[in-house]
């Protein structure tokens, strides 16, 4: 087995082509904030949607590696270095979850609707009190948010850290002994339960209270298996370019099959959680679970069958063969449909929520009542259908100059209309936002058909738009730029890991026609 | 499914490594082996025997399939026209519902269908009487047989000094 050439060099070519990737994200997301609502919905929900996958990627990177060596699996140590590096980008994500976090305590993002502080839901005075959220209060408010954000993130990365100085640590050792490997054992298995228990918290915190009135226990296993493949799936885009690059010779078809085999089974699992979250939903018929789905299904098809068809039937139909486990080929292709297809996902999870988020802000801001105004939700409308409400509202001298400055200044604009709107309709009902649609006149922009529910096309929320994969792309240069630096810190082998002999010598026992061929044996 | 029996010459070795390379050897001097027994699987022989990728999985596949197939138009015909039942205000034909009784029809199809398939192919079924060479090749002994059944004498001379060659511990002719 050739060990050599184990030394990751990250070249100049490639740090520029990522500098490049980044630049092309910061462009995107100036996009975005340039052309956004008010509350610059898109551009924020971009930031969390990537953020919260690229960390998830590094952490689930973590815990998979994690599992695997307290499960003493052998197999996996001649891909261990690429883990490792993947696990690093957690401390980068602190920092982006930061900016989330300040973005609740500032009030800088409108993401979370039981953190709005113009409509204030959770206070019995407020016009808009709402119970349900009130209930949930002792959990989503900022500090809450905060220690389970910041915190578990920073208890997490602190693991990875011990893990990581042990393993480079290892490689230095004299004489061969099980000191480093029993250490490195004791913290993998004690991150298992710190990382599977504390992880659903941080889930429902950051993405599933974007709904705050929905709820759902499949949620959280649902999200991490979703982010488990988006893991795997540039675990093996990465072997793949590392391969192409010269390194890693040592790993074989029979480690990639064994990935391929990781891939299609968590994929059938995410598959199982997706229509199970489902289907007790849609068998039990509870209004406040069914109108998330109902809502998803109607206005955002693309995104809600796109899932299934990227993230169950290609990989399962794909890679239901053994062949196309083996193949760098075929095995680049899936892993590239897995991990946009999950980034999808996530997309799907967010996009809607923040949206309605968004639009309901904005609604009892304003009370729900002036309905020259609310057709200017932003929300709601693309920029050319922005555009033509303007024109369209110069008729309205008087609207129209108010409602132009709401939509340019953001939080200060939003606080006054909420002080107007309160004195002019001194009690609305609590169900505000229930009943908005009904009086007005016709303003051609329709939220009246999902009963004051955000309707209709929007690039960037009802199917990712250019700026969109864009950030993603911005976003994912960030990442591999962390995980080459980590990858060069040491050697691609982890050359003095008790498993490292079985890891090079594995064989899954599978064996396709064009291997054998390849192999020169004879058929009979 | 092999009415008659066959007379088989067989040698024992006592590594793995011996058998591998005595396997090359057979293939090198183009030896058709009747088979090889040994008492865990070991890596790297499929290859050198020259075996096939099984497809059984091909017909598990298949079986699958008419499972999933089965299942939901069993179903529809069920809910829909023999026997509708309103279940919680839902339509007749509620596929959502459906999906996990065709999950778990596929499972069992295939299931079924594979062992079946597998026992016919071995052709293994109750009463029949297990076909042993040697009681060790679960033990401790790794295994080449040659199906001597029509061979001349001078092969089976030649097979025997083969198998000294290669390092047998012990060669037998066993009649199964």
């Amino acid at each position: 087995m050739n060990l050599t050439n184990t030394q990751f060099v990250f070249e100049g070519k490639t740090k520029r082509v990522l500098f490049g990737g980044m630049a092309l994200g910061v462009l995107c997301l100036l996009l975005t904030f340039i052309n956004d609502d008010e509350y610059h919905t898109r551009f924020w929900t971009n930031i969390l949607h990537n953020s919260v996958y690229f960390t998830g990627i590094a952490f689930l990177a973590m815990f998979f590696m994690c599992a695997q060596i307290t499960a003493f699996a052998g197999w996996n140590t001649v891909i261990r270095r690429v883990y490792e590096a993947m696990g690093g980008f957690m401390g980068v994500g602190l920092i982006l979850m930061a900016i989330i976090t300040l973005g609740v305590w500032g009030h800088f993002h409108h993401l979370y609707h039981w953190n709005d502080p113009n409509v204030n839901v959770t206070d019995p005075a407020a016009p808009h009190y709402d119970r349900i959220i009130a209930g949930k209060k002792g959990f989503l408010n900022p500090v809450f948010y905060t220690i389970a954000v910041m915190g578990f993130l920073g208890l997490w990365y602190f693991w990875y850290r011990n893990v990581r100085k042990l393993s480079i640590a290892q490689d230095t050792e004299e004489t061969a002994s099980l000191d480093y490997y029993k250490k490195i054992r004791r913290w993998s298995a004690s991150f298992l339960p710190i990382g599977g228990f504390l992880s659903p918290v941080f889930i429902w915190l950051v993405m599933m209270s974007i709904d705050p009135h929905w709820y759902s226990t499949m949620f959280a296993w649902y999200s991490t298996a979703s982010v488990w493949l988006g893991s795997i799936a540039l675990t093996i885009l990465l072997i793949i370019f590392l391969k192409s690059r010269g390194y890693m010779e040592y790993v074989g078809p029979d480690h990639l099959h064994d990935m391929g085999k990781f891939m299609f089974g968590i994929s059938v699992f995410w598959t199982y959680l997706w229509f199970d979250q489902f289907m007790l939903i849609w068998y039990a018929n509870n209004g406040e679970e069914t109108i998330y789905f109902n809502e998803r299904m109607t206005h955002y098809p693309v995104l809600f069958w796109g899932n299934l068809l990227m993230n169950f039937v290609a990989p399962f139909f794909i890679l239901m063969r053994n062949d196309t486990k083996r193949k760098l080929g075929t095995m680049f292709f899936v892993a590239l449909i897995v991990f946009f297809g999950h980034w999808w996902d996530y997309f799907y999870m967010i996009k809607p929520g923040a949206r309605i988020a968004a639009f309901e802000a904005k609604e009892l801001a304003e009370g729900g009542h002036h309905s020259s105004k609310s057709h200017e939700a932003a929300p709601i409308s693309d920029a050319t259908a922005r555009h033509d409400d303007a024109s369209h509202d110069d008729a309205h001298h008087e609207d129209a100059a108010v409602s132009h400055a709401a939509a340019d200044q953001s939080d200060n604009a939003a606080s006054e209309s909420a002080e107007t709107a309160v004195a002019a309709a001194p009690a609305p009902s609590p169900a505000g936002h229930a009943d908005h649609g009904g009086g007005g006149h016709d303003d051609g922009h329709g939220h009246g058909t999902g009963g004051g529910e955000p309707s209709g096309f929007r690039l960037g929320f009802t199917i990712p738009g250019l700026e969109d994969i864009g950030t993603m792309i911005g976003f994912l240069s960030l990442f591999l730029f962390f995980f080459f630096r980590q990858l060069e810190r040491v050697s691609l082998v982890p050359h003095k890991d008790p498993f490292l002999e079985e890891s090079l010598h594995h064989e899954t026992g599978a064996l396709i026609e064009t291997e054998l061929e390849a192999k020169g044996h004879a058929h009979h | 499914m092999a009415a008659q029996s066959k007379k088989v010459l067989y040698g024992l070795y006592n590594d793995e490594e011996e058998l591998k390379s005595a396997v090359k050897a057979a293939h090198a001097q183009h030896l058709d082996i009747m088979d090889v027994y040994t008492p865990f699987p070991v890596h790297g022989l499929d290859p050198i025997l020259g075996l096939k990728e099984s497809r059984l999985h091909i017909m598990g596949f298949i079986y699958g399939s008419i499972g999933a197939l089965f299942a939901f138009l069993a179903m529809t015909w069920i809910f829909t026209s023999d026997w509708p039942i309103v279940f919680g205000g839902k339509p007749y034909w509620s596929v959502p519902a459906f999906i996990p009784i065709i999950f778990e029809n596929t499972v069992l199809y295939s299931a079924w269908g594979m062992t079946i398939t597998f026992y016919t192919i071995c052709g293994m079924w109750p009463g029949v009487k297990a076909k042993i060479l040697d009681n060790r090749i679960t033990d401790d002994k790794f295994c080449l047989a040659f199906d001597v059944t029509e061979a001349p004498e001078g092969d089976v001379k030649n097979l025997q000094g083969f198998f000294t060659k290669t390092g047998a511990a012990e060669v037998n002719v066993k009649t199964i």
